[in-house]
This record gives C-alpha cells, sequence and structure tokens, in this order.
C-alpha cells in the first residue's frame, strides 16, 4: 500500500508542477460550465421547473457536472493507450507492483487536484453570477452522494481501463477510447439530465451503468431520490463495479498473454 | 498568385497522403468518425427534445436553435476538416522537421496548416448539411442575399478560426507548447453551440470583441434571420482581417526567434 501511496504523492507533485497546464486545462472547464449554465438560465427564464427540476436544482445539476466531470470523468485511458501502444508499459510489469494499482494511484492525484479545483471554479462562478444552489437538507444525502462518486469515480476508471486496453491487440485502439469517451458523456448526463431525453431511450440506458457515473449520483445530490431509492443505486453501482473489475481483470490477464512489447 | 496552382497541387498531394493514412486505420477512424457523429446527433437530439417541452428559447424557436447549432458545426468542422495539421505542429518543432519545412519552396507556415486533410470530419459534415438543408426548409422565404450574406459570415468564421489556428502555430514554434492552447480554443468554441445572446453581458461582450465565438458563429445565423445590424456585419469582416494581419505578424516574428535548438 506504501508504494501506491508514495506514487500518488509524486503524481500530486507533478500535476501541480504543470501549472500551466492544469490552469488551461480547467479555463476550458469553465467554459463548458458557463455554456450550460446560461443555456440552463435562459430556458428557465418564466418557468418554474423543468422535467420535474426546480430552477435551484437545475443550476446546481449543471454546476454539480463540473465537479462530477473533473472527480469520475478524468482518466488515464490515453496513457495506458500510449503506454502499451509504445511498449512502456514492459518496465511496470516487471516492478513489484500491480500495473492497476499504479495507475489508479496517479489517476486519484489528478482527480484530488481537479476536484479541488472544480469545487473552487463553482464556489467563485457561482459568486460571480448570484448562482441559485441547492444544498441537500438531510445529512443522508450529502453522505449518499460521496458515497456514490467514489463508487462512480472507480467505476469509470476500470470501464476507461478496459476499452484503453484493447490496445494490446490493435495499435488502433485510440478510436475506440475517443468513441467510448464521448458516447459516455451523454449517456452518464454529464451534459444535461438524462430525463431529456425520450422515455425509451431513458429506459434502455437504465439497463447500463452510465447513468450511475453523473446521473444518478447529482439526483441522490438534489434529493430527487428517495433514501431507500439511493441505496438501491448503491448496491447497483457496487454490482456494476464488481461485474466490471471481473471482466477487466479477465481482459488484462489475457492482454498480458498477447502483448509483445512492440517499440520497448 | 502564380504561386496558387503550385500550392493547390502540394495541398492535393497532401490531402492524398492523409486520406491513404487514414484508410491504414480503419478501426481507429471509424471510432473516431462514430465519436464525432454521437457528439453531433446526442446534441441536436437534446436540442429537439428541448424544444417538445418549451415554444421558445430566448427567443429563439426551434428552427433557429438548430440553425445556430448547425452554423456552429460548419465553423468548426470546416476549421477541423482543412487545419487538422497545427495538432501536429509541436511534434514537427520537437523533432526538428520544421527545418526541412523552411527550406523548401513552400511557405511553411501553409505546410503546418494544411499538412493534414481530415476526411473523418469531412464525413460527419455529411449529416450536418442535411440537417442545415432541413433548418433551411423550415425557414420562411429569406431571398438568396441573406443567404449570400450567410456563406459570406460562415466563411468569415472559418477565417477567423485560421488566424486563431496560425497564432497557435507561432506560439508552437516560440515555445513548442501547444496542446493547451489549442484545447482552451475548442472549450472556448462549445459556448458557440448556442446564440451568444443567452449568455450574461460579460460573457456576451468577450465573445463578442476578445475571443471571437460570436462573430464566428451567432452572426452569420443572425444574419440570416436578419437580426444582423449593417455596422456588425462590417465588424465581422473587419474584425477578420484585422485579426488575420495581427496573427501573420505574430507567426513572422515566431519563425524569426526560431532557434532550431530541437534538431
Amino acid at each position: 500500500m506504501r508504494k501506491y501511496l508514495a506514487a500518488y504523492e509524486l503524481a500530486l507533485q507533478n500535476v501541480l508542477q504543470r501549472r500551466s497546464s492544469l490552469i488551461m486545462d480547467r479555463v476550458g472547464g469553465v467554459a463548458v460550465l458557463a455554456s450550460l449554465y446560461y443555456f440552463w438560465l435562459a430556458l428557465m427564464n418564466g418557468h418554474k421547473g423543468f422535467f420535474g427540476y426546480s430552477k435551484a436544482q437545475m443550476i446546481s445539476y449543471v454546476l454539480a457536472i463540473n465537479v462530477l466531470r473533473s472527480f469520475v470523468m478524468t482518466g488515464r485511458g490515453w496513457e495506458l493507450v500510449g503506454d502499451i501502444s509504445g511498449g512502456r508499459i514492459s518496465s511496470y510489469l516487471v516492478r513489484p507492483m500491480s500495473y492497476g494499482g499504479y495507475s489508479l494511484a496517479l489517476d486519484m492525484a489528478q482527480k484530488t487536484v481537479y476536484l479541488g479545483s472544480a469545487i473552487f471554479e463553482i464556489g467563485i462562478f457561482a459568486a460571480l453570477v448570484r448562482a441559485q444552489f441547492y444544498l441537500p437538507r438531510h445529512f443522508a444525502a450529502w453522505l449518499g452522494f460521496a458515497a456514490t462518486v467514489i463508487l462512480s469515480s472507480l467505476l469509470f476508471f476500470v470501464m476507461e481501463f478496459m476499452v484503453s486496453a484493447l490496445a494490446f491487440w490493435t495499435s488502433e485502439s485510440g478510436g475506440p477510447l475517443f468513441c467510448f469517451e464521448l458516447f459516455i458523456q451523454f449517456a452518464a448526463g454529464a451534459f444535461f439530465p438524462l430525463d431529456v431525453l425520450p422515455k425509451v431511450i431513458r429506459h434502455v440506458l437504465y439497463l447500463s451503468p452510465f447513468p450511475y457515473l453523473v446521473f444518478f449520483p447529482i439526483n441522490i445530490y438534489l434529493e430527487r431520490v428517495k433514501p431507500g431509492e439511493a441505496l438501491r443505486v448503491l448496491a447497483i453501482q457496487g454490482a456494476w463495479l464488481v461485474v466490471m473489475l471481473f471482466f477487466a481483470s479477465r481482459l488484462w490477464r489475457r492482454g498480458l498473454r498477447s502483448y509483445a512489447a512492440e517499440g520497448g | 498568385m502564380k504561386a496558387v496552382p503550385r500550392y493547390f497541387v502540394i495541398w492535393m498531394r497532401m490531402a492524398a497522403m492523409s486520406l491513404k493514412a487514414q484508410m491504414s486505420h480503419p478501426l481507429g477512424s471509424v471510432g473516431f468518425l462514430l465519436g464525432k457523429l454521437i457528439r453531433i446527433l446526442f446534441f441536436f437530439a437534446f436540442v429537439v427534445a428541448i424544444f417538445k417541452n418549451v415554444k421558445e428559447l430566448g427567443g429563439y424557436d426551434l428552427a433557429d436553435m438548430a440553425l445556430f447549432f448547425l452554423t456552429f458545426n460548419l465553423v468548426d468542422l470546416g476549421a477541423q476538416i482543412l487545419f487538422r495539421g497545427i495538432y501536429g505542429a509541436r511534434r514537427v518543432v520537437e523533432e526538428g522537421d520544421f527545418d526541412f519545412y523552411l527550406v523548401q519552396p513552400c511557405s511553411p507556415l501553409f505546410r503546418i496548416m494544411f499538412a493534414t486533410l481530415d476526411f473523418l470530419d469531412l464525413a460527419t459534415a455529411l449529416p450536418v448539411l442535411v440537417l442545415l438543408g432541413m433548418v433551411f426548409e423550415r425557414l420562411p422565404a429569406l431571398g438568396a442575399a441573406r443567404y449570400a450574406l450567410y456563406a459570406l459570415l460562415t466563411l468569415n468564421g472559418v477565417a477567423i478560426a485560421l488566424a486563431i489556428h496560425v497564432l497557435v502555430a507561432g506560439l508552437a514554434v516560440r515555445t513548442q507548447e501547444l496542446e493547451n492552447s489549442i484545447w482552451v480554443y475548442r472549450d472556448l468554441m462549445f459556448m458557440g453551440k448556442f446564440p451568444t445572446d443567452i449568455y450574461g453581458p460579460v460573457a456576451r461582450w468577450a465573445l463578442t470583441f476578445v475571443v471571437p465565438v460570436a462573430v464566428m458563429c451567432t452572426f452569420p445565423a443572425k444574419a440570416l434571420l436578419g437580426l444582423l445590424s449593417p455596422g456588425w456585419i462590417l465588424y465581422s469582416f473587419f474584425f477578420c482581417l484585422a485579426l488575420l494581419a495581427f496573427a501573420r505578424r505574430y507567426w513572422l516574428n515566431s519563425v524569426s526567434q526560431y532557434t532550431s535548438s530541437s534538431s
């Protein structure tokens, strides 16, 4: 465990050291946040609610997207693809540690910085535009939100790990990863609440793990999901995580068997 | 002007090479193409779904909003298709290939900017054009002059994108920094998906005078709808010319400071 903590600390220093990259990265995120905020604000103008969301809830959904994009939907997929395709992963495989664990430590370091930054940005942005912000009234909602966000972050990490592992078999895995990253943003509700979509599409998506990444965690925060239902969401998230972990480990083992260290 | 046919031949050659490169990675290309289509179609479906519940947004109806969204895509895709080469500028400078560009009888800026023609974005443009045609049909009869002005302002938007890409290329030559600046531009362009009238006054001002997303994406659609005054039309063209001139100066200055230290 200590070696992963050391990797986490080093990665944290690395992210913080590249300040200009970090700032530019976050400026881009704020542009998306502002765009969606003003879109929903214009839409809510003259309406008390929309799709069952009050104005404060909808605005909070948009602001919360920025947090979850930072903590859940950032990953090391492209680095993994590069490590496998370029043969760099060989040097990690001979070390006395798991590549998955090492990768998770690096991922968490980036997420820690991005989460802090996202909260800071939201605070400044909400103060500047005097945004109506929904704060949960019950402690259980905060707790449930925190638990689902941690689980969804792990779930995204494992899913992205699986798609990136395609690089063991093809040097063209960047295409599927790009497609996966774009699709998941819409299917998870990271651009707009899934309630906007037609009922049939929504119910199909509910059968997949994607809405458990962003949509359900935010709905728990907004107290649109009752406590009993929140427990069900957590259980389903946990189940998806176990399933994905099972397939990811199988895929990883098979990938390592076919790995030829090309370029390494 | 004599150089134009020569540059066209060079551009065609580079386009053919890009096509071969993209065809040699079928799985990767299909993945990228699907991703781009998902992005456009999901957003379009989102706008349509919203208008099933409201009649107007910021004074615009569904056809208007679709026009703004598709115009954004037209400008964005135009830049992506033509100026994709800029994404490889850092590698060109870092690996020293830029030295070879400088000694060739062809503008190094042209080589960097147009090194890649993105056929995947060209394929993505097809559904955008079909949807745009459907939106045009839903609009009332507007006259040929309005459509001509729309086309001119859209081209003006692509020309502004060209100027921004030249600035980024200059930055790459000067500092070998590229990824961040080009991605900030891409993220800021996200704001062009919707008419800039919906944003707050400060954001609207910045998008008109500093980062000209409004001039690039919103103005063409507003001109077509007859909502843009002649003053703003003139401003759009003037802004574009001024930015192009500035970008050219910045590029020449960056090249004059190039030390060839990477090679």
